[in-house]
């Protein structure tokens, strides 16, 4: 049985936990509003560039053949592929960072299996503390970029990924990431990112390019726009994600710890109640013994 | 005709127009309704726009992809700044933006005095 004095402090400490994760659940609250507004402002753009590529791949059906650009190529042989991990650069967000490195490792084992050689790239803390201490080799890390999402950075690094695919150093470019469904739910997403997906459509509309001679360049601008563009919203949509799970790790821990506070209240109130019975019955039995003298 | 400028960090534009003028790679071209299709690149400059109502605007851009259909023209652009504003001096403000946009995106200073000679001319309309 814990005496009063431990009781009490431990009731203390577990209500400045509380405090603590309350804190960080209303400033969570805070910044996943601004995540989730710069994700919807975002979607604008990812609609339009899905609708376009969706549009253009569509009529450029016919001459799909001759183009010689290798993200339309149709690549049989798969032998070495980029994985880029997204995750976050703090815990404390409930099992974000570990679902997120749960998936990666079941696609790495898939990918091994299939005899595939792999470079890991990994966004975010987390998940390269996971990795150097499994001794899982990395190709690249990158810190700071998952908790500040930035265009210009994101590009960059997709770039020498696509610059690579071009070489034919590799063959496709997977990003794993834990997305951001709603406030109370994220979900892992596997992407696969290239070739593109020329999709057979029977429209045969006219469709003029300028420069009409080299409308590879065109394309190859857009294709470059379009997984640049992926990756930036792969960095928002991780955001978003991990300030909402947050939120909720820290609401379950403040009601815990609430529950705890009570729970600890009662034992300390028994405990009180215990210690006066028994000095009561010590100062009864204390007067009983004199009165027989 | 509908015209749609999106960045990715944001929608700039969305609105009904009868007339838009675009800085097209191989040069300035203008889109009416009922346009033949067409995709082609933009280099930094502005595009003019003339709504519904007979408003005009001008959107400064450093980078875009542009796609022409009959009845919809989608502009995808890296950034944008509308030379808009209620007053004067929010105006200057965004043409100086504009300017900065423009000085970002290219070394070739012929090509930004151009440009901002064309803004300030439009601006002094508005």
């Amino acid at each position: 049985m814990a005496t009063l004095k431990e009781l009490k402090t431990k009731i203390s400490s577990v209500k400045n936990t509380q405090k603590t994760t309350r804190a960080m659940k209303l400033v969570s609250t805070a910044k996943l509003k601004r995540a989730e507004e710069s994700l919807l402002l975002s979607r604008d753009y990812a609609k339009k560039i899905n609708e376009v590529m969706n549009e253009i791949s569509a009529k450029l059906c016919s001459i799909k053949d001759t183009i010689s650009l290798r993200a339309f190529a149709n690549i049989n042989e798969i032998k070495k592929i980029d994985l880029i991990v997204v995750s976050a650069d703090k815990g404390l967000c409930g099992g974000f960072n570990h679902h997120t490195i749960k998936a990666t490792l079941n696609k790495i084992n898939e990918l091994k299996n299939k005899n595939i050689k792999i470079r890991l790239k990994v966004i975010g803390k987390k998940a390269i503390e996971y990795f150097k201490f499994t001794g899982i080799e990395m190709y690249e890390e990158y810190i700071g970029l998952s908790s500040s999402p930035d265009y210009e950075k994101a590009a960059q690094i997709i770039e020498k990924s696509y610059n690579d695919f071009v070489n034919e150093e590799i063959d496709n470019i997977i990003i794993i990431h834990n997305g951001y469904v709603n406030k109370l739910t994220q979900e892992v997403y596997i992407q696969e990112l290239l070739p593109v997906d020329v999709s057979e459509t029977d429209s045969q509309e006219f469709l003029e390019v300028e420069p009409n001679d080299d409308y590879e360049i065109i394309l190859e601008e857009l294709v470059k726009k379009y997984i640049e563009y992926s990756m930036y919203y792969v960095l928002l949509d991780s955001l978003a994600g991990e300030h909402s799970a947050r939120m909720q790790a820290m609401d379950a821990a403040t009601n815990n710890a609430k529950e705890m506070v009570h729970q600890l209240t009662l034992e300390f109130n028994k405990a009180r109640q215990e210690a006066v019975t028994r000095e009561l019955i010590e100062i009864v039995t204390a007067i009983e013994a004199m009165k027989k003298k | 005709m509908k015209l749609d400028i999106v960045t990715p960090l944001g929608r700039v534009f969305k609105d009904e127009i009868t007339e838009a003028t675009f800085p097209g790679s191989e040069g300035e071209f203008g889109v009416l309704d009922g346009h033949s299709p067409l995709v082609t690149n933009l280099k930094p400059g502005v595009i003019t726009i003339k709504k519904s109502d007979g408003k005009k605007e001008i959107i400064a851009i450093n980078w875009g992809y542009v796609e022409v259909t009959p009845d919809h023209v989608n502009v995808l652009v890296d950034g944008a700044v509308p030379i808009a504003g209620p007053d004067e001096s929010s105006i200057a403000q965004a043409i100086e933006k504009a300017k900065q946009l423009l000085k970002d995106a290219t070394d070739s200073d012929a090509l930004v005095a151009t440009v901002s000679a064309k803004i300030e001319n439009v601006a002094r309309n508005l």
